[in-house]
């Protein structure tokens, strides 16, 4: 396993590290989506990333999912060089070890609620009555356990996120990435999403929010802050949860 | 992921999009549907025709003259060209047994004990020899000059009362005379004796040539019509043109048959070049007749039959092939409409392959909803088409033959046209990336 030098020791402790990663799209002329990005992010850890649209953030997302490879550098997800991986392997590495929540939930129209969170171990090949178990048990955590038959077009924004959510843990990934997952959502079902963000972070889960919004990144353990590619800075928060952040540029830039 | 759980997924999506999916699959059905009930009834109506074919009957020669060309079996075209002298002339030839005349006679009732049933066309005169012997399921031939009568189980059992041998039967005749006659035999079916009779069952009453035609040719039966021949109307008046015009015995048969010395094929052949050489030369009143525009065909049942059976065959396949069309547009359909699904779903597929599907599993879930709607579309198809073909075969009166290799052969190509026409839509499907995917609206 060819895991960066910059790892030194017990490789357990980290769930994703990227080093120098470049992303460029070629259009005519190039396009550093990212631009040099260098971050590790332990395991168990709560981190927001924030910057302004079109810095990068999706992307980073992209790459961290296992959804894409990076032009340059390398991309180390669960112990695992990405770019090492063929396409199958990337696929299976993404299916088990990451779980996805959209901004735009991305649930399966004609499955239930209960299929939708069931989905990612169909194609693990795990038996159907397991999966359902499993599913159910995930529901009733996210707090829809009388909801389980129902379309995602029967339940509100809020509902449909909490599916999303217990679909991305369903596989008990070791990082979940969710990208706006509050930016479709009302202040009120939002306080409910990141709580329950908190709640699987509290009882171990990798968590990666994207957000533009600062009162959703300061419930992270740390903001790291994207422009145009490169990371900004990386600020520490006191406290996870709704401790006193610190003074606004008081961190150093990485 | 495992094959049950692809086939339910794809399930869901064909039930998802019910009316397009039923759209999509009428094609197929319509194609398969098309393509067994051809079959269908060609193998019934193939059973039917080969089911007539009595080996007894290959002494005997069937003989016609109409214009060269004119295409539709058995006396289509049929013109009256055999004269009693003729027939006669042939008989006594060493090659032939024994030769006599055919002629569908115009009636319009029977009568059996005051029961009159309607009949337009049940009556033939022609030679004793053409009650075959093991044809007879009671009694015995009519005889040449005497008022008697062969009849078939349909016409026996068309009255209240069973008609049987030694009755007396009325025939109410086209121009309103009657007359009498005895019953001296009944057949043991009621489908045709020859190729001239067609070989659906009908009721029919067999009677001597003379005395009911030569004799009352002239009179009694001045609408003598042919079988269903396209010639058939024509034929009545020209009998009686040639009868006024005086011809030698008045009377001429709208068509012969001739009976070889054994059922060997050379003995047939002979007795066939024997009777056309005589036919055609200028001894014979039939050569006068004949003109430059009509020919002779003289042929026995299983010639006549296999003509009928190549035309038969070149419409079935042609029948079958506009149907194999309707089969290709019906994959088109199928390809069409899930080149649709896959642009409708292309963030269906997105999620599905960021939540851990892998290509082959996004290609197997397309693929195996294209050949569902194939193998249900054949499925049904094939019910479609053998209650078509059963519907057909009941109503053109024919044994039914279920072509089962076909219902086979028609799921295999339900499950071909599924591959055929899904292939492409859900390699594109598989091919999706999806980045592009999760980002499409
Ligand atoms: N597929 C792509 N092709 C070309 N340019 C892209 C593509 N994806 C992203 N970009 C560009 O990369 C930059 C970063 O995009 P993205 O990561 O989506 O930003 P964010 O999520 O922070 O708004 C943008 O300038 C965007 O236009
Ligand atoms: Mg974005």
């Amino acid at each position: 396993m060819a895991t960066p030098a910059s790892e030194g020791e017990s490789s357990t402790g980290t769930a994703v590290a990227l080093e120098n990663v470049r992303k460029t799209y070629q259009l005519g002329e190039p396009v550093h989506a990212l631009d040099g990005v260098s971050l590790e992010i332990p395991r168990g850890s709560y981190t927001a990333i924030m910057g302004p649209s079109g810095s990068g953030k999706s992307t980073l997302m992209n790459l961290v999912g296992c959804l894409d490879t990076p032009t340059e550098g390398t991309v180390v997800v669960d112990d695992q060089d990405v770019a090492a991986l063929d396409s199958r392997e990337r696929t299976t590495l993404r299916g088990t070890t990451v779980g996805f929540v959209f901004q735009t939930f991305n649930l399966m129209p004609r499955l239930t609620a209960l299929e939708n969170v069931a989905l990612p171990q169909l194609f693990q090949d795990v038996s159907r009555t397991e999966r359902h178990d499993r599913a159910r048990e995930l529901l009733e955590r996210v707090g829809l356990a009388d909801r389980e038959d129902h379309l995602p077009n029967e339940l509100s924004g809020g509902q449909r996120q909490r599916v999303a959510l217990a679909r991305a843990l369903v596989n008990d990934p070791a990082i979940v990435l969710a990208d706006e997952p509050s930016g479709n959502l009302d202040t009120e079902t939002e306080a409910d999403i990141l709580d329950l963000f908190a709640e699987f972070h509290d009882a171990g889960t990798t968590m990666v929010v994207v957000t533009h919004e600062r009162h959703v990144a300061e419930r992270a353990d740390r903001i790291v802050h994207l422009l145009d590619g490169k990371i900004e800075r990386i600020e520490t928060l006191d406290d996870a949860g709704d401790g006193t952040p610190s003074p606004a540029g008081s961190e150093a830039s990485s | 992921m495992r094959p049950g759980e692809s086939l339910r997924l794809s399930w869901r999506s064909i039930r998802g999009h019910k009316l397009r999916s039923s759209l999509t699959t009428l094609g197929i059905i319509i194609g398969i549907a098309a393509v067994i009930t051809f079959v269908t009834l060609g193998a019934s109506l193939q059973a039917g025709v080969i089911g007539d074919i009595s080996p007894d009957d290959q002494r005997n020669s069937y003989g016609w003259a109409a214009e060269p060309g004119t295409e539709g079996g058995p006396l289509a075209g049929a013109q009256p060209v055999f004269s009693q002298n003729d027939l006669e002339t042939l008989d006594d030839d060493e090659d032939i047994e024994a030769a006599y005349g055919y002629m569908p006679l115009s009636t319009q009732a029977l009568v059996y004990e005051g029961e009159i049933t309607p009949q337009s066309d049940a009556l033939v005169a022609a030679g004793p020899p053409y009650i075959r012997e093991n044809t007879l399921e009671e009694g015995r031939q009519f005889e040449q000059g005497e008022r008697e009568a062969v009849i078939n189980p349909a016409v026996a059992g068309q009255f209240e009362e069973d008609v049987s041998v030694g009755d007396e039967l009325t025939i109410a005749l086209q121009g309103g005379q009657q007359t009498t006659v005895t019953v001296v035999g009944i057949t043991d079916t009621s489908e045709g004796l020859s190729p001239f009779e067609g070989f659906e069952p009908s009721p029919r009453v067999y009677v001597p040539t003379d005395p009911f035609y030569t004799e009352d040719a002239a009179g009694a039966f001045p609408g003598a019509i042919g079988d269903g021949g396209p010639g058939g109307d024509g034929s009545g008046d020209d009998a009686n043109t040639t009868d006024t015009a005086g011809m030698s015995d008045g009377a001429l048969f709208l068509a012969i048959v001739v009976e070889a010395e054994s059922a060997d094929e050379a003995a047939v052949d002979r007795a066939q070049e024997s009777a056309i050489a005589y036919l055609e030369s200028d001894e014979s009143d039939a050569s006068e007749l004949l003109g430059d525009d009509l020919e002779i065909t003289l042929q026995t049942s299983a010639e006549l039959l296999q003509q009928l059976q190549d035309v038969l065959d070149l419409l079935q396949n042609f029948i079958v092939g506009i149907a194999a069309i309707s089969l290709v547009v019906g994959s088109i359909g199928i390809a069409n409409i899930m080149l649709v699904s896959v642009t409708e779903r292309t963030r269906e597929i997105g999620i599905m392959k960021a939540i851990g599907a892998q290509n082959r599993e996004i290609l197997g879930l397309f693929l195996a909803e294209a050949v569902i709607l194939g193998v249900v579309g054949a499925i049904l198809g094939t019910v479609l088409g053998l209650v078509a073909g059963y519907l057909g075969a009941w109503y053109i009166d024919l044994p039914l033959v279920y072509p089962y290799e076909y219902v086979a052969l028609a799921v295999a190509v339900g499950i071909l046209v599924g591959i055929a026409s899904g292939l492409y839509p859900a390699w594109k499907a598989a091919r999706t990336d999806p980045i592009d995917a999760l980002r499409y609206e």
